[in-house]
């Protein structure tokens, strides 16, 4: 079959380089987002591959087995099929390609097929660095597209031509593409919702999870990237009011702690608040999950989300964008006053045999509390359980592995560790105390940026606190970390500011502004859904456009563009002399009526033929032209830029 | 539409005439970024999605772009010097434009044949080697016109048809026999001709013209020697179709072409007899050439002789 086709022609060296480079340039923003021991070894086997392969084909035999090999390192770092393992088969694909890649069809195979990488991308992360790159891949790509059309056609750069100019004419591509691009990213109609789901990762981005295990937070608390941002409406509650509620934890088995799924399906607890209601629209990052965070208690929040029975937030949907939530909070009086049995039980239970000591130190501080209906020795138990750990714990977060009585371990021995060690350690003593008490997740605190007036939460500020139920006051929150260590629950210390190394803080005002522009960069396109669509219109007094007023308004948009697109391409190149420029114009006005210069005819022997069938302008004419060949053939003098000045503005005076 | 008829040039190519449509690689591409954009929409993915349709634009501009390279393309003249049959046939195309564009890596194709040109306003030259079988006139059918700047992705194309005769000479006949002794009309007494007589050479003298200089016997002598032509300026030759009877009816048309070459090349002066047509007078020279071998090659074909 190879034979009875003709072959077609090889790649040039340049051009083979300008194509590996640009399929090099798609895969690396995806070999970021991949896990690192993958990132690299494909990142090195496609360098490796490409340096091979330049002057013979490897051996099929040999291609098939690097195959195999990349489809098994897949499946060791990453068992399981999922969007990011999907994604890691493609990198590897991508990195055997080149393999294979002599002819100026395989070259465009490649390219074409390269450009799922940065595609592939999006589906993993779609910060600023993916974007930026993905963006200099496709230039790149472009690029190498346009020499191999050249090659094909035996195209010679131009003798004065630079090393950039190639990029100029792809520049200008994308440029004359930009209007119809825009006017199809913002017009042409969204889906409301996925027709299929986005397949689940495998390896879980950072975030809050289902789960919380003492010790699980460290990697979160270490990422220094954005969870959250928030626009508060009216008034803005303290630092130390900014506890931002996550997923509720009832059910521990010594180890980890678990939410009861059951109670996301159940109404909202009964709740009384102060007089206090926070507006505030919070963007929250793409986790996967459908868990969202809320300002303290939430009262109220978009259809697209519930509250659950304890005060968790679920959207419909897994976060997979950045998403904008519209919610009102406030600070409980009174959190679900009657607690009801089924509950209470779930908020005392303890899993058998653990901790033995914190168990007995539990019961032995309700003997001495002693018990009464209306929670004063609650109350009295959890403070002094609180003065404890202010008096006689400290913050770190260098704590060694849990062992077995992991809170025992805590409480009586090392004394030190982070949010989740208090927290779950202050609910066991609580619950063994006969005290109904949950762990909450989520973070606390924020950064206001000065730039916006928005404030920040990192995925740093993760936090765990504890709720314990007192009769008629219903949950409270009670956070232990606090009691030791404010500064580091609410990122009030100075040196945990965004954008400070160290004592230097030069670099905050930057970090604000790249922050702000994330941020409107977020809320500009990563936000954009079908719903924003839908109200594109309403400040220009079009309230709801369905989808039919879309399509018009996308086909007319469209429409313009490539008129605009057309107009631009048969305008040709710009002549770079202005007064050729304007002596074209000129002779543009005399074609108008019938007297256009023909192609052979010097300047002045037109003036000569067109000044005499127009005899009102034609002496002007003729001067006119007299001074234009003078300009342009005569010899230059001192002094000429006035001169041409002059001379153009006076060509373009003249009308025939 | 592609010309139904020869056209007379110049020749423009107009918005009517030129067809658009992707390559196979444009293809593929389509369907990379249609893959690519059905994804993003689907999982709201906007960042894909910007990047899905910026391509999609910059591939949309390219095929404005390579529609706008071919049209305003002029097709000003075609030319070409005949050839002998069997020998490839050089035919220059002269192509310019009627704006401003600069046209780079515009394919011009004939038959198999193609060629690849780039130029500005000033216009250009392409040269197609055109294969040659019979004498006669070579049929110039469409010249196909097309690029597939400047991403490769779509493919324009469009026909010129020019009305232009190519003519090529008949094939001369490799092993033929001598010039024939000329006939007797012109009542002189003629001097046989014979390869090696020396007393047919004389010492060169400024003005002679190269063509009368013998190569091989000077460079035996060591100096330059000149051909005497004084006794064949009185040898009056008349290549006469009736001298070539008995062979077959294309081998006689070669041979007389055969024979004029080699008047030509010894630079005696010959007149051409064919049947049906006036006897082209005798004469000597690129025209006179021109005018037998032409004649020659027009000559009716066999099976329409009948």
């Amino acid at each position: 079959m190879a034979d009875a086709k003709p072959r077609s022609p090889l790649m040039e060296g340049h051009s083979r380089t300008l194509v590996l480079l640009a399929t090099v340039a798609c895969l690396l923003p995806l070999l970021l987002q991949l896990p690192r021991s993958l990132g690299i070894g494909f990142g090195l086997s496609a360098l490796a591959i490409m340096a091979m392969s330049w002057r013979q084909p490897i051996p099929a035999l040999l291609r098939i087995a690097l195959g195999i090999g990349a489809f098994v390192a897949v499946a060791a770092v990453a068992p399981g099929i999922g969007r990011d393992t999907a994604c890691a088969v493609l990198a590897a694909m991508l990195a055997l390609k080149p393999a294979e890649t002599f002819s100026l069809r395989d070259g465009r195979s490649l390219i074409g097929f390269a450009l799922f990488a940065p595609f592939a991308t999006f589906l993993l992360d779609q910060g600023p660095l993916s974007l930026v790159l993905a963006m200099t891949a496709v230039v790149l790509a472009l690029l190498a597209l346009q020499q191999l059309a050249r090659d094909q056609a035996g195209v010679r750069p131009p003798s004065g031509a630079r090393w950039w100019s190639p990029s100029t004419g792809v520049l200008r591509l994308l440029a004359l593409g930009l209007p119809l691009a825009l006017a199809a990213f913002w017009l042409f109609p969204r889906l409301p919702s996925p027709l299929w789901g986005l397949p689940d990762r495998v390896v879980a981005r950072p975030g809050l999870s289902d789960t919380m295990t003492p010790g699980g937070f460290l990697d979160l608390m270490n990422d220094d990237s954005p969870a959250a941002r928030v626009q508060f409406f009216g008034p803005t509650p303290k630092p130390e009011q900014m506890y931002w509620r996550g997923p509720v934890f009832w059910d521990f088995d010594g180890a980890t702690w678990h939410r009861i799924p059951g109670l996301q399906r159940l109404l909202p607890a009964e709740l009384r608040t102060g007089p206090t209601q926070w507006d505030y629209q919070i963007e929250l990052e793409a986790t996967d999950r459908d868990q969202l965070i809320a300002l303290d208690v939430p009262t109220r929040v978009p259809d697209s989300a519930r509250i659950s029975n304890d005060f968790s937030v679920y959207a419909a949907d897994p976060l997979n964008n950045v998403t904008r939530w519209r919610m009102q909070s406030a600070a409980p009086l009174a959190l679900q006053a009657e607690l009801p049995d089924i509950l209470r039980q779930r908020a005392l239970a303890l899993p058998r045999g653990f901790n033995p000591r914190t168990l007995a130190l539990g019961r032995q501080w309700r003997r001495e509390a002693g018990t009464d209906a209306q929670g004063r020795s609650d109350l009295a138990i959890a403070t002094r359980a609180l003065a404890w750990i202010s008096r006689d714990f400290a913050y770190t977060l260098g704590v060694p592995l849990a062992g077995r009585n992991e809170i025992d371990d805590f409480l009586f021995d090392r004394k030190e560790g982070y949010c989740e060690h208090f927290s779950s350690s202050y609910v066991v003593l609580m619950r063994a105390a006969g005290i109904p008490a949950r762990v909450v997740a989520g973070y606390a605190g924020g950064y206001r940026n000065p730039i916006g007036g928005y404030w920040l939460v990192l995925h740093s500020s993760a936090h765990a606190w504890a709720e314990i139920w007192l009769p008629e006051r219903g949950w409270v929150r009670v956070d232990p970390t606090a009691a030791v260590a404010p500064e580091r629950v609410y990122d009030t210390l100075a040196d945990r500011q965004p954008g400070r190394i160290g004592s230097f803080t030069g670099l905050v005002p930057m970090f604000n502004a790249s922050d702000w522009l994330r941020r409107g960069w977020n809320d500009f396109v990563l936000g954009y859904n079908a719903q924003r669509q839908q109200h594109l219109l309403d400040p220009l007094g079009m309230a709801n456009l369905g989808t039919r007023g879309l399509i018009l308004l996308f086909t007319g948009i469209a429409g313009l563009a490539l008129a605009w697109m057309g107009w631009l391409i048969a305008r040709g190149e710009r002549e770079r002399n202005p007064l050729l420029r304007a002596w074209r114009r000129l002779g543009a006005r005399y074609v108008r009526i019938g007297r256009g210069r023909s192609a052979h005819e010097p300047a002045q022997a037109w003036a000569e033929r067109a000044g005499a069938d127009v005899p009102k302008a034609g002496q002007a004419l003729r001067s006119l032209s007299q001074r234009f060949s003078n300009a342009r053939y005569a010899d230059g003098d001192a002094g000429a830029a006035e001169d041409l000045r002059h001379l153009i503005r006076d060509i373009d005076r003249h009308r025939p | 539409m592609r010309p139904r008829q020869p056209e007379i040039l110049p020749a423009r190519l107009t918005r009517q005439r030129i067809y658009v449509l992707p390559t196979a690689s444009g293809l593929f591409f389509g369907f990379v970024l249609g893959t690519m954009m059905l994804g993003a929409l689907n999982f709201n993915n906007n960042p894909a999605l910007l990047l899905a349709f910026l391509v999609a634009g910059a591939a949309q501009a390219s095929l404005f772009g390579a529609h706008m390279q071919l049209s305003g393309v002029v097709v000003s003249t075609i030319a070409a010097d005949p050839v002998p049959a069997g020998e490839p046939m050089h035919l220059r195309i002269a192509l310019g434009a009627a704006d401003q564009r600069v046209r780079r890596g515009l394919r011009v194709a004939h038959g198999d044949a193609f060629a690849h040109a780039s130029f500005d306003s000033h216009g250009g030259t392409v040269e197609l080697r055109l294969p040659t079988e019979h004498r006669g006139f070579l049929p110039v059918s469409r010249i196909e016109l097309s690029t597939v700047q400047p991403l490769g992705l779509a493919r324009a194309w469009g026909y010129v048809w020019p009305n232009q005769p190519l003519l090529v000479y008949p094939a001369a006949e490799a092993q033929a026999p001598p010039l024939p002794t000329p006939s007797g009309d012109a009542g002189r007494a003629q001097v046989t001709r014979a390869g090696d007589d020396i007393h047919q050479l004389r010492g060169y003298r400024a003005g002679d013209a190269r063509r009368s200089i013998a190569w091989k016997a000077s460079a035996r002598r060591d100096s330059l020697l000149v051909r005497e032509y004084e006794q064949h300026r009185s040898e009056q030759l008349t290549l006469d179709w009736q001298l070539t009877t008995g062979l077959p009816y294309e081998q006689r048309i070669r041979r007389l072409a055969r024979w004029v070459d080699d008047a030509e090349r010894e630079g005696r002066r010959y007149a051409l007899a064919l049947p049906g047509q006036p006897l082209i007078p005798m004469g000597l020279g690129g025209p006179h050439r021109h005018r037998c071998l032409r004649a020659l090659a027009l000559l009716p074909g066999e099976t329409t002789r009948g």
